[in-house]
């Protein structure tokens, strides 16, 4: 595992008694694709703007390669911004938008023009030296912004909901793009974003947060498989979140209904919620299943069938490349490892606390 | 869709009736003599000595007053913006009120202000400091034109000002500038719009004012705004007033056209 | 650091901005009349001032074009920039350039160019041709906010709207007006605060008799303006931060949710009381005024009237009213500051005055260019107080008595400081003594100014001679970098407040000056002096002839004459008046009744022809222009 890059300890934030960090911890290691994931207000914008140096956290110190940066201005940090709404500067042109970094650190003419060159041919966009940022289109105006942003070599790029302004094909484009990119450069990116699955295809790390805590840390495989609490569950893919009993190791009572599973050590009859994804149901003959239930709504999403089915007054969601008929008696079954038992929380500052160690 | 285009039209007759036959008037009046016929004396009139003098001392106190309150005015918009406070913000429309009290009187009270038994004096002589003689001086004109047209140079500035984005100012010291440098090459050249029209709505004025060398010049001073005022209220000669407008017309069009230069984009923003 | 230096910067600039509106308010409580001078502290021009017509109707009409105007620029601007939106960009950009002409140009160009055309069209300069004029020049600025929020205006919502079964109009109010409504309202303030402001435009397009607060201000400057204007300007003032006070008590931080959730609803409330109550009221109250003032202006507009043009502060209004009440007749009252300044407006015909008080000298002209009409004195039957001496002098510029009927007269001289003049003054000399630089003050009118000087050398002051007049001009030039200030009136308040220590000015003048300043002495120099007679004509236009000749009458009468003379204490050719008076020392005060030796080398003042004219003032520009 290569080293701790930057180090973030113990940051509180608050904005007019508002508390948006609190007491966070977090580091991120070299060449890492990091994702902040979050719904707004959860604290992710704001992190990222402490590491930029735009912010000064309340309480707490950041490190970069073991020297404390918490109170060094922007222009002498040696990360980069990707601006949500790009912020590119409209009396320039794309050349001199690229070049204004080089410039300020007093680069020489032909230095500039090779790397102006450069970036472009890497965001894709060569010849377009003497445009102005008006008249591009969003996604452009995109990759100019992370041109400008690379083209200063900086060791850590920080993107702020860089794609959240553009169409879903354009989104789809630039994600690869971006790995693209980042394999290319070989250094550290934090991205921040809202959208899960922006962060499931191309992070190495996930950080979910929530209400300024972190709520799960984790690869992509770990936080969509095994969601540590129902926040996650939720945030990421489609699931279906059921209180349940743990009647002892490997057995959990679902809706009245006892369902095998596979998780150990909880206490004998302790309520835990039970989490099972959507294309992890199985539909059967009613005969067959653990519960039986009624299809009540059936909608084809091309990949596969959404169904709604009412079982013990509760709606399970499912996905099937089978279909069965609005009215259908079936039988639901689920396999044991399918099943996540997930502690219940019993306020919600805990919910936030726990995940938080 | 194209209905909509009616709606102008009433405007259309307007702008015809009270903008552009007015000034054809003036242009008749000042190409022509007292029988109708075509002459250039009336413009020429500018060129005599004390019109020139007139309109040079004009340009002179106007490009000053101009500069004193683009350099006022701009730090002034910039605490403004700083504050982040609302447009409609208290302080904001502190600058705006005054506005509300005749400008006339207000420019009297400074009479009163700076007399040489006025208000400051007597205080300065009381505090054992020199007192300032002032009055009746160009230098009281351009207080008082600075006084007058200030708030025409700060509200487009903050207006502009306000507008821009505080993540491209981020994103300027991000990518490495101090914050000189970002004033200088992000803030400055974005703020410009609101610039140039604050010195458009601060110079033609007070190039053109008759009022405020009036009162506060005690007549000592004369400016082409009283000349061409003179000419028609005291002298009844409208061609020649009109002549002396058509030539002061041509060097407003030529300052704006220069100073519009410096626009590139000509995005104008007065308010 | 940063901080506490911003604040200073921020103080220092309202301080600037704030001094003058501050010595406005302690003037409006100011005891004394004279500006320069603390009297004491009253509220009696709050009172005053709504007892004065002539001000709350300047009051109503700024209101009134303010309103009117600004309504009007709303509707045709909205509309305009609205019809604009869906024309092609070339034309688009063609006519902002062309509505941007009057926002851009010169105020005196436009305000010209408007007079030319009104004047073209015979129009009648007046309250229509102000409104027409604002109406103009508040269009761009309700373009210029109404544009920036029609652009951000999705023109899809308008559409669908129609989609959805609504009319195009229907559609434009439900769906596009609530959107650009906070440009066009933003527009309408901006519109009212600049025609409410404006001076330089209505200016040049007012006629008789209409005057908004800044004309009317600008005509008092000369001779001092009323405190009452203080008080009117305090109570705006006071009432636009007291509105500005209560659209900005924001709640206070640190509640509780649900004290938050109060005070958000009383600033609703408070908002709404704002945006909608107190505007409401705004126009209830203007609209109010509006039919008190329009009343009183239809009334003023049958036929019934006299329209009299006459100096500033030239007449008790007092003896309006009576003559109002006695007759019936209304009075419709304006005012100029110099014969220069009336005459033109007489020849031109704009405006036709029934009755006008020029002075000896600019009669003569008016015959001479045939625009004075011959009096019935079978109406005039007062004429007989007037002392014979002074019909006898009017025949210099009215041969036979014929047009004229003089009102006032006196002598110009020095007015002195004893205090600061060491010697006492006789000759016109010290006006060019080095000694008393910065300190003198003279008269701002060629004919005075070159009539002094003419004097001081030896020769006449009718003198046509161009090297005499050469060496007058040199003379005055000489004198300019001694000279405080060129001014007419305004040598009343200065002298008073010992801003200077000589004055050239009008002998009517220097009795008030004394009564306010003791330290003050009047001296007709011994080189000699302009006497001069102001007199009552009816130009040949006029509509009114015979109301104009009760109004002459009028004023002819002995008690009224007394009444304008202890108002305006210029000296009286009403021999029945001046028996009146009841203090002895005014009766025969040497200023105001000279004897007949200290007037020997006095001229009077004759019309020298157009050309002589233009001479004149073209060596009094250069003088000026030095």
């Amino acid at each position: 595992m290569p080293n701790k890059l930057i180090d973030i300890k113990n940051i509180s934030k608050s904005f007019d008694d508002n508390l948006v960090l609190d007491d966070l911890n977090l580091y991120i290691r070299e060449n890492e694709f990091l994702t902040l994931l979050g719904p707004s207000g959860c604290g992710k914008t704001t992190l990222l703007r402490i590491l930029g140096g735009f912010e000064k956290p309340d309480q707490g110190r950041i490190l970069f390669q073991g020297k404390d940066i918490t109170d060094l201005a922007p222009n002498k940090r040696q990360l980069n911004t990707v601006f949500q709404k790009y912020a590119l500067f409209t009396h320039m042109t794309i050349a001199e938008n690229i070049a204004f970094g080089l410039k300020i650190k007093k680069k020489s003419k032909s230095y500039i023009q090779d790397k102006i060159r450069y970036a472009l041919k890497l965001v894709n966009l060569d010849g377009f030296e003497n445009r102005y940022p008006d008249s591009l289109s969003g996604g452009q105006q995109q990759r100019i912004a992370i041109a400008r942003a690379i083209v200063n070599e900086p060791k850590v790029l920080l993107l702020d909901e860089p794609l959240g302004a553009l169409d879903l094909k354009l989104r789809q484009d630039m994600q690869y793009e971006l790995i693209r990119l980042k394999n290319e450069l070989g250094i550290t990116f934090i991205y921040v974003t809202h959208d899960q699955e922006e962060a499931l295809t191309m992070s190495d790390t996930i950080v979910v947060m929530n209400q300024g805590y972190i709520q799960q840390i984790g690869t992509p495989e770990d936080i969509y498989n095994e969601p540590q609490n129902a926040f996650v569950a939720d945030f990421i893919g489609e699931s279906n979140i059921l209180p349940a009993i743990m009647v002892q190791d490997k057995l959990v009572q679902i809706l009245g209904t006892n369902f095998p599973c596979v998780d150990t050590g909880f206490g004998k009859n302790e309520p835990v919620d039970a989490v099972i994804r959507p294309e992890d149901i199985d539909l059967v003959k009613p005969e067959d299943g653990i519960m039986e239930g009624v299809v009540t709504h059936l909608i084809f999403k091309g990949v596969h069938y959404e169904m709604e089915v009412t079982a013990h007054n509760f709606e399970w969601l499912v996905h099937s490349t089978d279909m069965f008929p609005v009215g259908t008696k079936v039988g639901i079954k689920v396999d044991p490892f399918d099943i996540q038992i997930m502690k219940k929380p019993e306020s919600e500052d805990e919910e936030a606390a726990a995940a938080d160690e | 869709m194209n209905k909509r285009k009616l709606l102008a039209g009433p405007y259309l007759f307007w702008s015809v009736s009270f903008i552009i036959i007015p000034l054809f008037m003036v242009i008749y009046y000042g190409l022509t003599n007292d029988n109708g016929d075509f002459t250039l004396k009336n413009l020429a009139a500018m060129a005599t000595p004390e019109n020139l003098k007139a309109l040079g001392l004009s340009l002179l106190l106007s490009v000053i007053s101009t500069t004193v309150c683009l350099l006022l005015a701009y730090p002034l918009a910039m605490i403004l913006t700083n504050m982040k406070v609302g447009k409609s913000s208290f302080i904001v429309l502190m600058f705006i009120l005054p506005m509300w009290v005749n400008f006339l009187l207000r420019t009297l009270a400074w009479q009163n202000l700076l007399e040489n038994n006025g208000v400051i004096n007597t205080l300065l002589r009381f505090l054992n400091l020199p007192t300032i003689d002032i009055i009746n001086t160009p230098y009281a004109i351009v207080l008082g034109m600075v006084y007058d047209f200030l708030p025409f140079m700060v509200l487009p500035i903050y207006n502009v000002l306000s507008k821009i984005d505080q993540n491209v100012i981020s994103a300027a010291r991000d990518l490495g500038a101090n914050s000189f440098q970002t004033f200088l090459k992000i803030i400055f050249p974005l703020s410009l719009p609101g610039v140039i029209s604050g010195i458009t709505m601060v110079f033609v004025p007070s190039l053109t004012t008759f009022v405020i060398s009036d009162l506060l010049g005690g007549s000592k001073v004369l400016l082409i705004g009283n000349v061409i005022d003179q000419t028609f209220t005291q002298g009844s000669d409208w061609h020649t007033g009109s002549g002396l407008s058509l030539v002061l017309t041509i060097f407003i069009v030529a300052s704006m056209i220069l100073v519009a230069k410096y626009d590139k984009e000509g995005k104008g923003a007065a308010f | 650091m940063k901080k506490t230096l911003q604040k200073i910067y921020l103080a220092l600039i309202l301080i600037l901005l704030y001094a003058p509106i501050l010595t406005l308010v302690v003037l409006s409580f100011n005891a004394s009349k004279t500006r320069s001078k603390w009297g004491g502290f009253t509220g009696e021009w709050y009172v005053a001032l709504f007892q004065n017509e002539s001000i709350m109707n300047a009051l109503y009409t700024t209101l009134i074009i303010a309103f009117l105007s600004a309504l009007f620029a709303t509707i045709l601007g909205t509309m305009a920039a609205i019809g604009l939106q869906a024309t092609k960009k070339k034309l688009r950009s063609v006519f902002l350039t062309i509505a941007n002409i009057p926002m851009l140009n010169a105020e005196i160009v436009t305000g010209i160019s408007l007079m030319l055309l009104f004047l073209a069209f015979r129009m009648t300069l007046g309250f229509t041709t102000i409104l027409l004029a604002h109406i103009t020049f508040n269009i761009p600025y309700v373009m210029l906010s109404v544009l920036p929020k029609l652009k951000q205006t999705d023109i899809h919502t308008y559409e669908a709207a129609q989609d959805l079964g609504a009319s195009p109009l229907y559609a434009f109010f439900k769906v596009v007006f609530p959107d650009i409504l906070p440009g066009v309202l933003s527009g309408f303030l901006m519109a009212f605060t600049m025609s409410l402001d404006d001076f330089i435009i209505t200016h040049f397009t007012k006629g008789p008799g209409v005057d908004t607060l800044s004309t009317k201000i600008y005509s008092e400057v000369r001779k001092g303006i009323k405190p009452e204007m203080y008080a009117l300007s305090t109570l705006m003032f006071v009432t636009v931060l007291f509105l500005l006070v209560l659209i900005n008590t924001a709640p206070p931080k640190k509640l509780t949710k649900e004290e938050r959730q109060k005070q958000r609803k009383a600033v609703r409330i408070s908002r709404t009381i704002f945006r909608k109550v107190v505007p409401a009221m705004l126009v209830i109250v203007i609209v109010a005024g509006g039919f008190f003032y329009n009343s009183k202006q239809n009334f003023a507009n049958g036929s019934n009237r006299v329209i009299v043009y006459n100096w500033g502060e030239y007449l008790d209004p007092e003896a309006i009213t009576m003559f109002e009440e006695e007759t019936g007749i209304d009075v419709v009252y304006e005012e100029y500051e110099t014969n220069e300044i009336m005459y033109p407006k007489v020849e031109s015909g704009a405006i036709a005055y029934d009755v006008i008080c020029p002075s000896d000298y600019m009669i003569q002209r008016m015959i001479d260019n045939d625009l004075l009409a011959k009096i019935n004195f079978d109406n005039i039957p007062n004429i007989k107080n007037i002392g014979q001496t002074y019909m006898e002098q009017s025949r210099q510029f009215d041969a036979n008595n014929e047009y004229s009927v003089p009102y006032c007269w006196g002598t110009v001289g020095i007015l002195y400081n004893k205090k600061m003049v060491k010697e006492p003054i006789e000759s016109w000399s010290v006006l060019w003594d080095e000694d008393y630089k910065d300190s003198i003050l003279m008269q701002d009118s060629v004919r005075d100014a070159f009539g002094v000087t003419l004097k001081y050398l030896g020769y006449s002051l009718n003198s046509t001679d161009r090297d005499e007049l050469y060496e007058a001009q040199e003379l005055l030039i000489e004198q300019k970098p001694l000279v405080q200030a060129y001014v007419i009136d305004q040598v009343r308040d200065k002298m008073i407040n010992n801003e200077a220590a000589i004055g050239v000015i009008y002998s009517g003048e220097a009795i008030y000056c004394q009564q306010e300043n003791p330290d003050l002495e009047y001296v007709i120099p011994k080189e000699g002096s302009n006497i001069w007679i102001d007199s009552w004509v009816i130009p040949k236009n006029a509509q009114h002839k015979e109301n104009a000749e009760k109004f002459i009458n009028f004023l002819c009468r002995p008690d009224i004459a007394l009444m304008n003379f202890e108002f305006i204490t210029y000296s009286t050719p009403n021999t029945a008046a001046r028996e009146l008076i009841e203090d002895p020392a005014i009766r025969n005060s040497r200023i105001a009744f000279p004897d007949a030796s200290e007037l020997e080398g006095c001229e009077t003042f004759k019309f020298l022809g157009d050309k002589n004219d233009r001479i004149y003032n073209e060596l009094w520009r250069q003088v000026k222009s030095k």
